[in-house]
Parts: C-alpha cells; structure tokens; sequence
C-alpha cells in the first residue's frame, strides 16, 4: 500500500506522464487505499517535491505549472471516490488581483498549488474593491488575505485595501499575505502587510507555517 | 567626434568610444505625464510629408510623430534604424472591439487574441492589457494559424522596398543602431498560446511544440533573408525580443532550452553571423541567469534589461562572463526615479566600474516608468552625463 502512494507521490515529482499517474492512482484505489490518504500522502506529497525543487532552481515555470495540471487531473478522477471524505483543511486563503489590476497569472499559480495542497481558497478574482474583500473577510473568516499585483501603479490600491481590512476591524487573526511582479518584500512592512513574495511556492511555503503555528 | 551610431557599435564590440551611449527607452504614457510637467509640447516632432490619411488620400500630409525624448535629453534609443520586415500573421486579424461594460473593453487584436483592458486606469498601454484566450490552443489551430505565417507574402516588405534604397539608408544613417528586431522561439510560443498553455505543452505534447519552434526557425530565417542578405553587416545588431524569465528564473529549464530550443537558436544566429550580423542582442525582464550559458552557446551576445528588481547585476555578469556579453541597461529604475542620494548610489555603484572594463551601455533597467517624474529625469540626466565622457 505504501509503495503506491510512493509511486503517486514520485511520478508528480518526476513530472511523469499524466496517463502513467492515473494508472498508479487506479491501481492505488484497486488495493484500497483511501482516496484521502492517496491525496494526502501521494498527490501533496509529489507536490511538495515538485515546489522544493522549484525553489532549489531544479525546476521553473513550465514544471511547476505542468505539475499543476497532473494534480489537478488526478483531482478530478478522485472526486467521485471521494464523495463522503473530508479531507484535512490546512486553512482558509481569500485571494484577489487588487482594484485597477485585471492581471492574474501568478495569483491563478498561487491558488492552484494552494488549492491542491489542502487550502480552502476563496479566489475574488481581479480588479478587486477594498470592499468586497473586507465582505468576504467577515463571511469566511479566513487565516490569510492574499493581495496581487502586477503593476506598479496599483501598489496604492494594496495599501488602501490593507487600510479598508484595518478600518473594518476583521484583522486581528488575519496575515496578510503580497505577491505580483510589483513586490518588493520591503514593501509589505510598509504599508502593514504581514508577508510580500517574489513568487507563488514562496507564498505557499510562508501559508503553511503560519497554519503551523 | 563619433556619431552616436559609431559609439554603439564600439561599446557592443567592447572598443572605447569618445563617449559612452547612455540608451533608455520610455513608455509613451510618462511622455505624456511629462508634456503635462512641462516638456516643451512646441518640440513634438512633425513628420513633414507623408501621403495623407494612411494611404487613402492621393497627397501630401503632415504628421504627428510624437516626441522625441532621447534626443532632447541626450540619450541613445536603443531602437534606431530598424529594418522592415514584418513578422505578423498575413492577413492580420481584424482588430475589433467583442465586448464593453463600465469596468473593461474586450478586444480581438491583429494577432487573433483577446485581449481585455480596464477602463478605469488613469493610464493606457502602461497599465497593459490580459489576455484572455488565444489563438492557437493544439495541433489543430497551429495548423489552421500557421497558413498566416507565409515567409514568402509579399506583404512582409514595405510598399517602397527598394534594396538600393535602403541600403543607402543603413549606410548614412547614424543616430544610433541600425537593427532587425523579431521573436525569439519563447516569445513567439507564449504569444501565440498564451504563457500558461505554451509552457505546458513542452510536457503534454512535445511533438507539437518541436513542430512550432521547427517552424518559427523556417519562417525568421526565411522572412528577414532578402533584408538580411541586402544589408549584411550595415545592420548593426539583431534584437531578439523572448521575455522568457519572471522574478524566480527562466520560465524554461536548461533542459527544456537545449532539448527545444538550442538547435534552432543556433541556426538562427548561425544565418546571421554568416551575413556579418555578429552582435545579437535578447530582450528578456526577469532572470535569465540559470540559462545565460546556454544562450552564449546559442549565439546570444548581448542583454538588455538586466532587471535589479529580479536580481540581475551586471557588474556581477561582467565579472563572469567578460567579453562573452555586453550589456545593456541594470540601473534600477525605482532607485533612478527616487531621485537624490538614493538615485546618485545607483549610477555611482555601476556606471563607473563597467565603463573601465567597456562593453556596457547605461540606462534603466526597462522603460522609464510613469512614476518617473520629468524633474527626477532631469536630475537623473544631469548626473549620469557626468560620466559619460572616456
């Protein structure tokens, strides 16, 4: 049983072929292994290879987004096994492209590596009011706010929104996490964020240990 | 005294020129945001005849043509003359507006995406648009978009191509650089596809990504060859435009680049060297660092913008790559635009140290940006005019 999920986990992290996966999924299910504990300890654990080696320079975009894929299709083919499941929740992240920002590359990257590593993700899309993340703060009490930028002249519209988060008075559990081509980490101090990333496997990683403590 | 074209060339070949080409490049909208800080509008340059209405008027028209910020501060374009063949698909798409609502504008552009830009930003272009879907998406699109990409229309040279001509032009032009400019293979995938889809392909279907790139190859080759074989080595240097690495690196990996790639960048600029095109310079933001080997292998000479924000240094690219790259631009633009001491640091910290070794050429490390206020420019230009001078 165990060698399965080793395998599972192995091909994402050797970025086998989507088919080759499947087949070691299926036979995983075939021997009985929960779908939860196939997710758990062989699909995030493949992932969790594929994002060490993203940020050691062994893989880039095209890995990254490829194992994205093959996670996601070996999502899909787990959902009908899964129906009754509950899968541990790693924590809630309200994600969104700041107002005046209609870019979303990095932040679709972000959310589909924390979608598939146990997060429960509640993505506004882009050019996202103050507003409307401070409603969906107070409907889903999230652990983490996470703001996207591409450009440079939207860097205003994150620091009006952690103002709005502020104002509103739903920031007292809340990290705020930045990321986008127009961070500087140094910037996220400024403007009272807790976090700002250079890229989507370091926003992940900084996600996780904050659920961790 | 030098021409600034002769002073180009100098710096690209790392022979010291009277003065150092200090190159930047600008987004029209700080131009604009300038004119409004006081850029004297009388100086907006006027094409004097130019047959009127885009060709539908048999007669002679002026022009508009814009302003011409790198002569009225003394800095180099790093576009100068640039050899016309057109690299588009033929027929061009139809630009057309497809949807409109208070926010955004969605549009189908000459290349066959669509594009949606918001309108509500304070700026145009600068805020740039997102692209929502594609024009090749598999096997079967690329088949159906690669009937566009005919080398051989006529339509890829200018109405008045006159080799005599323009051979003429390239030999008496001397402003700055004379140049060719296309994709590379990265740049001309992502646009097609899109960035998500053209780098997952190189997983999903190799096949197809092999036949692209094959094919780009064909087609660049094929499509620059008569101005290529015209003007030879009066074209200064190749511009090869990839944008193919973010923040985090490359958006390919070293095997990836040499398994799809390298063969057909070699051959590339093997056509080019060939014809005395000997300086090739790629345009790419991002980090590039864990690929600059294999490009040097590929034939690749020259980078530019060398992003700060992204970690490139080029004092550091100097010290490990010596006369192997010249280089073009890592002064950090958000540093430049704060003005004063902090300003001062960025150019102190570069310019001087790469000017002794040679092979640099000054200026931001992409275009100037609209933060960029024309006051700080002007402090910015006085300053870095001080070491230009060997």
């Amino acid at each position: 049983m165990t060698d399965v999920l080793e395998d599972i986990a192995g091909a994402i992290g050797r970025l086998d072929s989507e088919d080759h996966a499947k087949t070691l999924l299926t036979a995983a299910l075939s021997q009985g292994v929960s779908p939860s504990e196939i997710v758990e300890k062989g699909v995030r654990k493949g992932l969790q290879t594929v994002g060490e080696k993203y940020e050691a320079g062994e893989y880039f975009l095209s890995e990254l987004l490829y194992a994205g894929s093959l996670v996601d299709a070996l999502l899909q083919m787990l959902k009908p096994a899964m129906k009754d499941q509950k899968l541990e929740r790693k924590g809630v992240i309200v994600l969104g492209t700041v107002r005046g920002d209609i870019h979303d590359i990095g932040k679709n990257i972000f959310r589909m590596l924390a979608d598939s590593t146990g997060f429960e993700v509640h993505d506004l899309g882009v050019d996202v009011e103050p507003d409307s993340f401070v409603e969906e703060i107070k409907k889903s009490t999230p652990d983490v706010l996470g703001l996207s930028a591409l450009l440079t002249t939207t860097l205003t519209e994150m620091r009006n929104t952690v103002e709005a988060v502020s104002t509103a008075g739903v920031r007292t559990k809340l990290r705020i996490l930045l990321g986008g081509n127009a961070i500087k980490k140094e910037f996220a101090s400024q403007i009272g964020a807790d976090a700002g990333v250079l890229d989507a496997v370091e926003g992940l990683e900084i996600c996780r240990k904050w659920m961790q403590r | 005294m030098s021409t600034q074209r002769e002073r180009f060339d100098a710096a690209i070949h790392f022979r010291k020129p009277d003065v150092m080409p200090w190159v930047e490049t600008f987004w029209d909208e700080t131009v604009i945001q300038w004119l409004k800080q006081g850029l004297p509008a009388d100086r907006v340059t006027v094409l004097e005849w130019e047959m009127g209405r885009g060709g539908t008027l048999l007669g002679n028209m002026p022009a508009v043509r814009g302003f011409n910020v790198n002569s009225y501060f003394g800095c180099h374009r790093l576009f100068g003359c640039l050899m016309q063949a057109d690299i588009g698909p033929m027929p061009r798409y139809k630009l057309q507006l497809l949807n409109e609502t208070d926010r955004y504008a969605e549009f189908l552009t000459e290349t066959g995406a669509k594009a949606r830009r918001s309108k509500t930003g304070e700026y145009d272009w600068y805020s740039m648009p997102m692209f929502i879907d594609f024009p090749v998406k598999n096997r079967e699109t690329w088949h159906e978009y690669r009937k566009r990409l005919d080398p051989h229309d006529p339509r890829r040279y200018p109405k008045d191509w006159d080799a005599e001509a323009y051979v003429r032009t390239f030999e008496t032009y001397q402003d700055g650089p004379t140049m060719i400019r296309f994709n590379g293979f990265y740049g001309f995938g992502a646009q097609l596809m899109g960035i998500p889809t053209f780098n997952v392909m190189f997983y999903k279907d190799p096949e197809l990504m092999h036949d692209m790139i094959e094919y780009w190859e064909y087609f660049t080759i094929e499509t620059i060859r008569l101005a290529v074989e015209t003007l030879r080595d009066r074209v200064d240097l190749a511009f090869w435009w990839e944008d193919m690495s973010d923040r985090h690196g490359p958006c390919v990996s070293p095997r990836i680049f040499k398994e799809f790639f390298l063969p057909h960048y070699k051959r590339v600029t093997g056509f080019l060297a060939h014809h005395g095109i000997d300086r090739v310079l790629m345009d790419t933001d991002g980090n590039i660092k864990p690929l600059l080997d294999l490009l040097i292998e590929a034939g690749i000479n020259g980078q530019w913008p060398l992003e700060v924000n992204s970690g490139m240094n080029a004092v550091e690219l100097r010290k490990k790559y010596g006369e192997r790259l010249f280089l073009v631009g890592n002064l950090d633009k958000v540093e430049l635009a704060k003005g004063g001491q902090s300003m001062r640091n960025e150019v102190d910290s570069k310019v001087p140290v790469l000017k002794e070794i040679g092979g640099y050429l000054p200026g931001a490390d992409h275009l100037i940006p609209v933060e960029f206020t024309l006051e700080r420019f002007k402090e910015y230009a006085d300053y870095i005019k001080r070491y230009l001078l060997y």
